[in-house]
């Protein structure tokens, strides 16, 4: 049986080297030896193929055309009549968007906020008995301070707001 | 015992047959005995085609002279994607041509991925006298002319489902052909088309057919048209709304309400398209009988998705967006115990980093509370091999898996290990699974466990993995069931396919693309393995004009007993005995 057990690195592509090519009839094979493997040639050692490709954005991820064009086009419309900023909550890294433009004031921001959180925030209006746990929300400026929300009225705020920022309120 | 088989008339055979519906198991008493054969075949009424290349039209209808009911698929699953480049195949205008001499009483036509012209939708229209149903899955061809042509010819359509399909939308006018005679209507699904269709048509249309069922609107229905509509129709089982966003107003508001809360019969709800939250409480009395809801396109937040989601107990089908974070899932697991299918998309998939709180939590929460979970698809942007074992521990009935993790080759986040051994416990434990797509960083080592364990998989999908042959090997050899691989960008080469030849008869198809198979072995297995199609894709040219050792772009193998096909566009070439001569 000749030419088997030749150099793994410069196996010829003849047919005799690989038994399912050599005869017309298509016998499925079972053989899974792995010693057999290995005598045809199969490396177990990495191939490496170079720098691994970055996929484009045609491609990848596996996402339809359909749900694509609606989600550019939402993004698109996004930019006109919404106002974006992020939110960090203390110990979780991942920040949050928000979308300002969607709320019409304080009060209503402070809820969205609670609910997204998950926890009781304590802003300038807040009156009444405080628990424990409580957060503070503080917001960054335009010149890069962090300020406490609620100072000011909500359109100059809207107009000064770079990010967000929930914290605890260690007495 | 074989006197007695031999000793029924036909005619009862034939009875009896008549209620054996499922293909797999009309091929097998196809198989018993020659006059089985034959009764069979005349018998035959549905058939299925996954691969419109498989075989030829003439042979089709020389076996079945009978049939009312044709399913064909075209081009490979990756063309979903954006990895098959334009023209490369799947006509059906063949297939139309040669039944509409051969099949007069043709009722259903099914077709998947393929392309449909204008002349074989006005072909279909005018041979088949009992059309009843077409069916268009993401095919692309045709335009509005064509729509026009069945409106106005097929008396007794009951279904137009043009599902993802492409089309040149010329003007809305097409629905106006419909005569007014016509009143058949089971199912619509226009969803899409991309211009207005005339509303009042519609309302006609819907109005006048008093068995719809179906019916998926398109973007373009405005929301404040949507009430008339469903008060034509309160009968509706599954409706697709078009855009669900207007300005709030009370008026608006309570008809939508009024008119949701008449339809009884509704299951199914899709469309949504820029939902608006105000108008969302209008389904809430419909909520708890939803049995699937697709909210791929709405852009809806955590907060008012996870309101929604907590009132439909019956729910058995979520498709939605990752807005739905974890905290959405957790409430998913909480309510709605009968869920069988998930599927959350990502709704910033080209960014770098999350734009919402959805990990492997969510997955595992809803794999822990939702007992038929079976079918799974899930974007998002982290794993771990913990939350895969964990999965699969919970789900042991999974049969459809897929995951996706948006950076190809991530590694467990958390030990920063390749996922092997997490998707290792998914086919360990999930004995039945048949279709599984893989994500993250996967050495070798995984295919082994596939090869190992998946004794059931169909279907199976693979990119940016694995380190060498072996992985290829183990899964051409160790998967019994296989029926469709699709890879790409993986280091797979000659050997493993060259090994496995004869594993690629027993399958429908085999894709790659982006890996390191050589235009020698590509012409090696065209020639050698006779009724394999062998097709090799390159836009850089004629393969044969680089040298043979050089990896192909592109890769697409499948049985076939029609031989070559001639219908390749100038950057396909196939490797059968003749072509491979002339290329060399």
């Amino acid at each position: 049986m000749g030419r088997r057990g030749s150099a793994s690195s410069s196996s010829s592509l003849e047919s005799s080297n690989y038994p399912a090519l050599s005869s017309r009839s298509s016998l499925y094979q079972h053989n899974r030896d792995l010693s057999t493997d290995l005598r045809l040639g199969l490396s177990i050692a990495t191939s490496s193929q170079g720098n691994p490709s970055t996929p484009s954005e045609s491609d990848w991820p596996p996402i339809k055309p359909f749900l694509k064009e609606t989600l550019a086009a939402e993004e698109n419309e996004c930019n006109s009549a919404t106002f974006f900023v992020k939110v960090y909550m203390e110990g979780i890294p991942i920040g949050r968007k928000l979308d300002l433009l969607a709320h019409d004031g304080y009060h209503n921001l402070i809820r969205t906020l609670d609910h997204m959180f998950n926890t009781t925030i304590i802003w300038a209006e807040m009156d009444g008995e405080h628990s424990e746990q409580y957060h503070v929300l503080t917001y960054e400026d335009k010149e890069g301070d962090w300020l406490m929300v609620g100072d000011v009225p909500w359109e100059m705020f809207l107009s000064s707001v770079r990010r967000l920022k929930i914290t605890r309120a260690d007495i | 015992m074989l006197r007695m088989a031999s000793s029924f008339p036909e005619e009862v055979l034939e009875h009896v047959f008549s209620f054996i519906y499922d293909d797999k198991d009309r091929n097998a008493i196809s198989m018993v005995c020659k006059s089985w054969y034959e009764i069979e075949r005349w018998c035959r009424r549905r058939i299925f085609v996954g691969n419109c290349y498989a075989v030829s039209p003439p042979m089709v209808i020389r076996r079945f002279p009978e049939v009312r009911s044709v399913e064909l698929k075209g081009k490979p699953h990756f063309a979903d994607f954006n990895l098959v480049p334009e023209g490369w195949g799947g006509y059906v205008y063949p297939w139309i041509a040669a039944m509409a001499t051969a099949y007069p009483w043709l009722e259903e036509i099914r077709l998947k991925r393929m392309v449909v012209t204008d002349e074989a939708l006005e072909l279909i229209a005018k041979s088949f006298k009992n059309f009843k149903v077409l069916v268009l899955s993401s095919c692309e061809g045709f335009s509005t002319d064509g729509l026009a042509a069945i409106a106005a010819n097929c008396r007794n359509l009951k279904e137009l489902d043009l599902r993802e399909s492409e089309v040149d939308d010329l003007s809305g006018h097409w629905l106006s052909h419909f005569p007014d005679s016509y009143t058949s209507l089971v199912s619509l699904n226009i969803s899409c088309l991309g211009s207005e269709v005339s509303f009042s048509a519609l309302e006609r249309l819907v109005g006048r057919c008093p068995n719809l069922r179906t019916l998926r609107l398109n973007r373009a229905v405005p929301l404040d048209r949507l009430a008339n509509i469903l008060c034509r129709a309160p009968q509706l089982v599954e409706l697709g709304t078009g855009t669900y966003s207007a300005e709030l107003q009370p008026d608006v508001f309570s008809s939508l309400a009024g008119a949701f809360s008449g339809c009884k019969e509704l299951r199914s709800l899709s469309g949504f398209w820029d939902a608006v939250p105000g108008y969302l409480p209008a389904i809430y009395p419909i909520c708890p009988s939803l049995t699937s809801l697709n909210l791929s396109y709405a852009t809806i937040r955590s907060t008012d998705l996870t309101k929604l989601v907590s009132q439909c107990q019956s729910l058995q089908r979520l498709w939605v967006l990752d807005y739905i974070e974890d905290i959405g899932l957790e409430a998913l697991a909480a309510f709605c115990k009968d869920l069988r299918e998930l599927r959350v998309f990502p709704s910033e998939p080209f960014a770098q980093e999350p734009n919402v709180s959805l990990t492997e939590q969510g997955l595992v929460s809803v794999s822990e509370g939702c007992p038929k979970l079976h079918s799974v698809l899930y974007f998002c942007r982290q794993m771990t091999n913990d939350a895969l074992a964990t999965i699969a521990r919970n789900r042991p009935n999974m049969t459809r898996f897929r995951l996706c993790i948006i950076e190809p080759r991530a590694p467990d986040y958390i030990t920063l290990q390749p996922l092997d051994d997490g998707f290792g416990a998914i086919v360990e434990h999930c004995k039945d699974l048949q279709r599984l797509s893989m994500a993250g960083l996967l050495t070798d080592r995984v295919f082994e466990h596939i090869g190992n364990h998946a004794k059931k998989l169909e279907m199976l999908s693979v990119a940016f993995a694995g380190d060498s042959d072996l992985g290829l090997h183990h899964v051409l050899s160790g998967c019994e069931n296989l029926r469709k691989l699709e890879i790409r960008d993986c280091p797979f080469g000659d050997k493993a396919l060259l090994v496995n030849a004869a594993k690629l008869e027993t399958m429908r198809s085999l894709w790659m693309s982006s890996c390191s198979v050589s235009f020698g072995a590509c012409k090696l297995l065209g020639q050698k393995i006779p009724r394999l199609n062998v097709e090799v894709m390159d836009e850089r040219g004629p393969p044969g004009s680089r040298p043979e050792s050089c990896p192909v772009e592109k890769l697409y193998i499948y049985r076939t007993v029609a031989g070559p096909r001639f219908d390749m566009p100038g950057f396909v070439w196939t490797m059968d005995e003749d072509s491979a001569l002339r290329l060399s």
